[in-house]
């Protein structure tokens, strides 16, 4: 009985020792190269989400060929998780400039075909000194652009062709 | 019908022959030590179910025995059974006394805050914690709120006392506990909370803490329960004591985190002197502290003056007076940083570190409670008491981008009486009456006042075995010399001993005035307007509890309760929307919440096993809140209360010699409120280890709390208290 006592008593505190409460979070990865930061999300989530990612472009999409011009790779993208108020995201993307951070809403039966209406900015990275304004983002050789933050509202969702040159009606 | 005649008078014939072989058995209980004749000790015998209760002379009698073998048992609370095996002849009338050993585990508490007067405490009919001025010295805590932190069914959320979730975590606003010092209330006047810096912790002989609604008795704030400081009266005699204190504080584990270059200390000494003769006593204490703090721009510096003084004309009137000032100058480290708010180093939040806009922050917060107390005992079916207090509380905070003041007040005067209109009898009954006049200056507060007067009584009934409590206070409100809006607090409750154990019902209204600050604060929190609500309405709550305490074995004592609370009107801080010049702007406010509702378990165990050298403890509590829907707001949990809270305890003492531990575990909150959502949340798991030595009037004691550094966070972005290593010694003379 004593011993039994004493074993539980020994498991207890090694449960304690080894769990170890508040740790430090970095803002990126380690060995990150690319573009880090927090979202916020804002608005119900809508029932035919398929997916919404990050995603960077060095030069901003005024044409539906551009729109397609955007890093990292398909193969490197994830899917941001939307069960909370916000969330870190990192996106690896080679060192440069950046003009457009964009969070991309995909919404189910997205084919190229039809990209207009499934694929919406859901939010963007803006310039600090003019919020109205995308913000640059320079990513230095082998290092991160951190605390690219940015606000995702699943209630003022824009249809891409919004941004292309002219503008959709 | 014939036969059923036959029956009867069969029947009948049957019941005479049993009542004329019928045995008895009576006798008288006493200590068996001082030898006096112990009241409401409960006798029982096996045989046919049979019990009675000891009267205030200790006698009982059993009758209708049957003859044979029977087996009286006796129980008291404070003591342990006995029992005495007999064989009675039919008609014997014997008489059998007994002599119980008061129980070292458990004898019985006197308290006064439950009733308002002296009390055992298996009489009560709500649950009542006890912390010892054993516990306080052997835990070697420094202030106040740690020694009452451990109670079951309490929490401390960065000073904001939690029985059983009533409060939640509101900024140091509103609390939904009512704090006494010896029975005088010291809840702030502006804000309704609590400074438990008061008083000295050497100072305080034990603590009482009442839960669930108290309002019956004690008006406004006392929704959650009552907290009751009784504070060390003078003897007779000269006394000194010397209480020495000084330990490090850890450093963050994390290089990462590091905020300085130096290991933090903190040390305090305090001093009293007291002497006193049959017919007055006095004494005083003084002392202070310093504290580096634990995290960035934390340090403090506290001092604090408390005399008492007591005059005792005759054995029947007492004069009690006392004076408490403390004052505090703090470093404010409030919100920890977020990154890019500071230097960083690259980590989404600083535990360690601040805002760089909150440098140089800085508070000063002075109280002081002055107190009279007349007590006159006119005859043994007679008593009243008579008090009046004043509580001043003054605060000055310096932050960027200005500072903040205020000054607040609370008069008290109360007078109540004690009646037993039969000596030896069953019923008490306590009436009284009570005023306070509350008003604070202040920028962020402006200039108001509020005012309560109340009545209020409470009769207790023997019935039996049982004690039935019923009573009532209505207190009428004013605010800014306005209209009075009346609240009425009735409570009922019942305490009946079965066996080993003692049971108890109650039911009981709480309320809470709303506090001057919550209907008239306007200031800015982290950029968000805080706006007042003057029309806020007191908030309720219907208590319900079922619970049990039992001695079991002498080595085992327990502690249960089912509680239920239904609240109305709940004041909490909410964000609203309002529309400025079409602009949408987010607000805070303090609101009404339609309703909440809390239930749970609250249970305590206390043992000894395997040697009398050690004691045990157990507390949990299960918690379960819900706010109702109201509005556009589904149904949800309260903010800031654990489902689950855990402490367990354990003390081995051998000639003088002392180790022990505490630990302390807590669920994560279910929900948080006013909180970046980058906020960590994890579960508190804290051990405490102490160690002590005492002989002769003096004590050393080794306290390490925290030991295993776990960091933690229960109010938004506020770290909380990483591990200490501190070294008490006490000199008593």
């Amino acid at each position: 009985m004593r011993r039994r006592a004493l074993a539980a008593l020994v498991v207890l505190v090694c449960d304690f020792a080894c769990n170890g409460g508040l740790e430090p979070v970095p803002v990126c990865p380690p060995g990150l190269v690319g573009v880090c930061g927090t979202l916020t999300f804002q608005g119900a989530v809508p029932d035919s989400t398929q997916a919404v990612y990050v995603v960077a472009y060095h030069t901003f999409p005024h044409s539906p060929d551009s729109l397609l011009k955007f890093r990292p790779s398909l193969a490197q993208l994830q899917k941001l998780p939307l069960d909370r108020d916000s969330a870190l995201y990192a996106i690896p993307v080679e060192t440069g400039r950046y003009e457009w951070v964009v969070a991309v809403w995909v919404k189910q039966g997205f084919t190229l075909a039809n990209a207009d209406s499934t694929l919406r900015e859901a939010g963007y990275y803006r310039d600090p000194a003019d919020a109205s304004q995308p913000g640059v983002v320079n990513v230095p050789a082998q290092g991160v652009a951190a605390r690219i933050d940015f606000v995702i509202d699943f209630g003022q969702m824009h249809p891409p062709c919004r941004y292309y040159t002219p503008p959709c009606p | 019908m014939t036969r059923l005649l036959l029956l009867a008078s069969l029947t009948t014939a049957s019941i005479d022959a049993a009542a004329q072989q019928a045995a008895m058995v009576r006798g008288t209980v006493r200590d068996s030590a001082t030898r006096q004749p112990l009241g409401d000790a409960q006798v029982t015998a096996a045989s046919g179910g049979r019990t009675a209760l000891t009267d205030a002379g200790g006698r009982y009698a059993l009758a209708g025995l049957a003859a044979g073998t029977v087996v009286v048992r006796v129980h008291r609370f404070g003591y342990a059974a006995a029992a005495d095996t007999l064989t009675l002849a039919p008609g014997d009338s014997r008489v059998v006394d007994f002599a119980l050993r008061a129980n070292a585990l458990h004898v019985a508490p006197v308290v006064v805050t439950a009733g308002k007067r002296s009390q055992l405490l298996d009489e009560v009919v709500t649950s009542v914690a006890l912390v010892s001025d054993t516990e306080i010295g052997r835990r070697a805590v420094s202030t106040v709120d740690e020694a009452v932190d451990k109670a079951p069914g309490v929490q401390l959320l960065n000073g904001q006392i939690n029985i059983r979730g009533s409060t939640g975590y509101v900024q140091g606003l509103g609390a939904r506990v009512l704090l006494l010092v010896d029975g005088v209330p010291a809840n702030e006047g502006d804000r309704g909370g609590i400074n438990w810096d008061l008083l000295p912790v050497d100072q305080i002989e034990h603590v009482e803490i009442v839960k669930g609604a108290g309002s019956a008795l004690y008006g406004s704030a006392a929704l959650g329960g009552v907290v009751n400081l009784i504070t060390r009266e003078p003897q007779a005699g000269w006394h000194a004591r010397l209480r020495a204190t000084g330990g490090t504080l850890a450093n963050p584990p994390h290089a990462v985190w590091q905020f300085r270059d130096f290991a933090g200390a903190r040390e305090g000494l305090d001093a009293t002197a007291s002497y006193g003769t049959d017919a007055i006593r006095a004494g005083v204490t003084a002392g202070g502290g310093h504290s580096d703090g634990y995290r960035q721009q934390d340090r403090s510096d506290h001092w604090e003056v408390l005399g008492t003084g007591a005059w005792l004309p005759s054995d029947a009137t007492q004069l009690q007076v006392m004076g408490s000032w403390a004052s505090n100058q703090y470093q404010a480290p409030l919100l920890w940083c977020e990154g890019g708010a500071c230097d960083d180093r690259g980590q989404t939040y600083q535990p360690f570190m601040i805002d760089r806009q909150q440098a140089g922050a800085f508070t000063r917060s002075d109280k002081g409670l002055f107190a009279a107390t007349l007590e006159h005992v006119a005859s043994p079916a007679l008593s009243w008491r008579a008090r009046g207090s004043w509580l001043r509380t003054a605060f000055t905070d310096r932050r960027w981008p200005m500072g903040d003041f205020g000054v607040a007040n609370a008069y008290g005067v109360e007078a109540r009486g004690v009646v037993r209109p039969a000596e030896g009898g069953g019923r008490v009954v306590t009436v009284g009456g009570e005023g306070t006049v509350a008003n604070v200056t202040s920028d962020i507060f402006r200039d108001h006042s509020q005012d309560a007067f109340a009545a209020y009584g409470e009769s207790e009934e023997r019935l039996g075995t049982a004690r039935a409590t019923v009573g009532a206070r209505v207190d009428y409100l004013a605010v800014d010399g306005g209209g009075l809006s009346a609240v009425v607090s009735p409570r009922a409750g019942v305490v009946v001993p079965y066996g080993p154990a003692v049971w108890r019902a109650s039911a009981g209204r709480g309320f809470r005035a709303p506090s001057l600050a919550e209907r008239f604060v306007q200031t800015s929190l982290g950029g968000v307007t805080v706006v007042p609500n003057p029309g806020l309405r007191p908030e309720t709550a219907w208590s319900f509890e079922l619970g049990t305490a039992a001695q079991m074995r002498g080595t085992l004592r327990t502690d249960a309760a089912l509680f239920w609370t239904e609240a109305s009107d709940l004041i909490e801080p909410s964000v609203v929307v309002k529309d400025s010049a079409g602009i949408q702007v987010a607000q805070i406010q303090f609101q009404n919440l339609q309703r909440a509702r809390l239930g749970g378990l609250d249970l305590a165990l206390y043992a000894s096993p395997f040697t009398p050298h050690l004691s045990t403890s157990l507390a949990y509590t299960l918690l379960s809140t819900r706010e109702l829907p109201h509005d556009t707001i589904p149904s949800r949990p309260l903010a800031f209360r654990p489902t689950h809270l855990l402490t367990l305890g354990a003390d081995y003492a051998w000639q003088g010699f002392v180790v022990g531990a505490d630990l302390r575990v807590m669920s994560r909150f279910v929900r948080v409120e006013l909180s970046p959502p980058t906020d960590p949340q994890v579960a508190p798991k804290v051990l405490d280890l102490r160690a002590g030595y005492e002989r002769a009037g003096l004590a050393a004691r080794l306290l390490v709390t925290n030991a295993l550094n776990y960091l933690y966070n229960l109010a938004p972005q506020t770290l909380a208290p990483v591990r200490a290593i501190s070294v008490t010694l006490t000199w008593t003379y």
